[in-house]
């Protein structure tokens, strides 16, 4: 059977057999052709308490849906409309995984401009609630693990082992991690600058500020790289921050 | 000039405009339909009121005690107002126990009623036993102290509040198409009631938009979402289903915000009932000649009145949900205005 308009149906929807028998009736002809309802038939109220369950996730219960961050978004003004964190947050009040999948190749773009979390009217920390759905979502394999989780990691390495960061390591630990090669020295085991098989548009990018800067400024820079220095004390702070991950249940070393 | 003065209705409005009344040493007359005072909190059982969240018996019960102490007002059980002659200050009011008075006011506190959920078919009252009212919720809590399901017995893993039934409808007619004010709140209590008992019942509220206003917001609409876990869905059910194969029902509607329909398997559905004027108030409305909003039915105060309880009919003041829907702290203190408005029509006043 012909569907009229078969444009405004998902082709997922659609089920055709050439021959079909429901309960020992063939039905084969003109009932073998199937639109699946668009209708949700229940909620998952078990990924709602998972998203709970994180750290992070906590102010979720706090949302009233006044769209106050969308509206303040820069991913959604500038970039996709899909991309709406009070919408992922109404999906995975309800568990509405379909919605939250169809969504999957957007929802790891947040900028982390945090403005949605200082603007919301109900203390809810919006940025921190979608990665405890993106989080969620990873360990049960309905999305893949953000990229920008990559970054994230080596960030909180870095700050975790020295208690500060180093921009030119940081902006090559980013390209190692963007998954492009990286030509390191044989005796320290530190990136050599614009060799290897970075592209053209970053090694640009990344030579940009160095044509300007002070030529101190660039001898501490590559001196820091080399060398590594760490916060005064630091070991002191990271056994504090190491006991106060554990209990909030984040990752540790 | 008479100096009595005649309560219709013994409710809380009527009730808080009797002790009035009554402190005040002016005789009074309180004549209430039913054989007990208290109006629909304390004949119906209700559970918990908002916003106080104190029993019908904590808050409206000190004002029938002191109405019946009072040697001031004469309380009339079984009896209603049947016709009323002449013009303030001399009323010549005749009662249904064929008693005749003159007084020189009248307080009319004839309340309201609940909207007969039967008139909506596709909610499926009457027709599948875990479809209840909010009333009979409130009953299950205080006759019977637990929650179930009326079908088996058994506790309900999930709780659906259907906002709006009776409220904001145009297909009932004109009659109902104003906010019943209590609904959202009292919905967002229940729920909350629910889940501290009952922490592993769900409970969703099915919602066009939550009117808990003024200082309700948080606690019966920040709280009961914060504190206890209450789901919020924006969607009006627009239909219940019963499904035979796993014996639960099915409500059916769109969900606004995802834009798609949906058909979600409950075990107790609640319909959170509108609030109509009550048969008495028609009726002493047409017996008095008091203005009525076309629509509703409900009373409406004078025009030219920036207060609500000075009806048009001068030396006749109206209290209560006989105006349209109130909660029960408003209601008291209508009533108390309207008492004390009526000691003054009728001359009343303080002795150095």
């Amino acid at each position: 059977m012909a569907i009229h308009e078969r444009s405004l149906v998902d082709p997922e929807r659609v089920l055709r057999k050439d021959r079909l028998v429901i309960d020992g009736v063939d039905v084969s002809g003109d009932w073998n052709l199937i639109i699946l309802p668009r209708v949700v038939n229940d909620y998952d109220l078990e990924f709602y308490d998972e998203v709970i369950a994180q750290p992070e996730g906590k102010t979720i219960v706090n949302c009233y849906q006044c769209s106050y961050c969308t509206a303040s978004c820069p991913v959604h003004n500038y970039w996709d409309e899909r991309y709406n964190p009070r919408h992922f947050i109404y999906l995975a009040r309800l568990g509405l995984i379909d919605e939250l999948q169809k969504r999957a190749d957007v929802m790891w773009r947040c900028v982390s401009c945090h403005k949605c979390t200082h603007r919301c009217p109900k203390g809810v920390l919006v940025e921190e609630v979608l990665k405890a759905i993106l989080r969620v979502m990873a360990k049960r394999g309905i999305i893949e693990e953000y990229p920008s989780k990559k970054f994230d990691k080596f960030f909180l390495d870095s700050v975790y082992e020295y208690g500060r960061i180093e921009d030119g390591e940081l902006l090559f630990g980013w390209i190692e991690k963007q998954g492009y090669q990286v030509v390191k020295d044989p005796i320290l085991k530190k990136p050599i600058p614009f060799i290897g098989g970075v592209p053209e548009w970053l090694k640009e990018l990344a030579a940009k500020p160095l044509k300007n800067m002070n030529i101190g400024f660039l001898i501490l820079n590559a001196k820091h790289m080399l060398f590594h220095p760490r916060t005064k004390n630091w070991n002191k702070f990271k056994q504090v921050l190491r006991k106060v991950m554990e209990e909030e249940g984040v990752y540790t070393h | 000039m008479a100096k009595s003065v005649l309560v219709v209705g013994g409710g809380p409005a009527g009730l808080a405009a009797a002790r009035t009344l009554g402190k005040l040493g002016i005789p009074t007359i309180l004549v209430e339909k039913e054989q007990k005072l208290g109006g629909r909190p304390v004949l119906e059982d209700y559970h918990t009121l908002i916003p106080r969240k104190m029993t019908p018996q904590q808050v409206i019960g000190p004002f029938i005690e002191e109405v019946q102490n009072s040697p001031n007002v004469d309380v009339k059980l079984g009896v209603e107002l049947e016709a009323c002659e002449g013009e303030a200050p001399n009323f010549k009011v005749k009662l249904s126990n064929g008693e005749e008075h003159e007084v020189g006011a009248i307080v009319v506190a004839t309340g309201f009623q609940h909207f007969d959920a039967k008139r909506k078919g596709e909610l499926g009252y009457g027709i599948y036993p875990d479809v209840i009212t909010n009333l009979e919720l409130e009953q299950m809590f205080s006759r019977e102290g637990k929650l179930y399901r009326p079908s088996n017995g058994q506790m309900p893993k999930r709780v659906a509040f259907v906002f709006c039934v009776g409220s904001r409808d145009r297909q009932l007619g004109v009659t109902n198409v104003h906010c019943c004010r209590y609904g959202c709140a009292l919905s967002g209590l229940q729920g909350s009631e629910i889940r501290e008992k009952y922490p592993d019942v769900d409970v969703f509220c099915y919602y066009m938009d939550v009117r808990t206003y003024g200082t309700w917001e948080y606690p019966f609409y920040w709280a009961p979402q914060e504190k206890y876990g209450v789901r919020y869905v924006r969607g009006r059910i627009a239909e219940i289903t019963y499904s035979p194969t796993d014996g639960r029902l099915r409500v059916k509607h769109e969900d606004t915000i995802v834009q798609r329909p949906a058909e979600i398997p409950m075990d107790l559905v609640v319909l959170v009932l509108g609030m109509e004027p009550s048969e008495g108030t028609k009726k002493v409305a047409k017996i008095l000649g008091l203005a009525q909003d076309p629509d509703s039915q409900f009373l409406l105060p004078a025009e030219d009145a920036g207060s609500n309880i000075i009806s048009n009919k001068a030396g006749v003041f109206i209290a209560g949900a006989c105006k349209g829907p109130i909660d029960i702290e408003s209601s008291l203190s209508e009533g108390e205005a309207a008492g004390a408005e009526a000691a003054t029509f009728i001359g009343a006043k303080v002795s150095a």
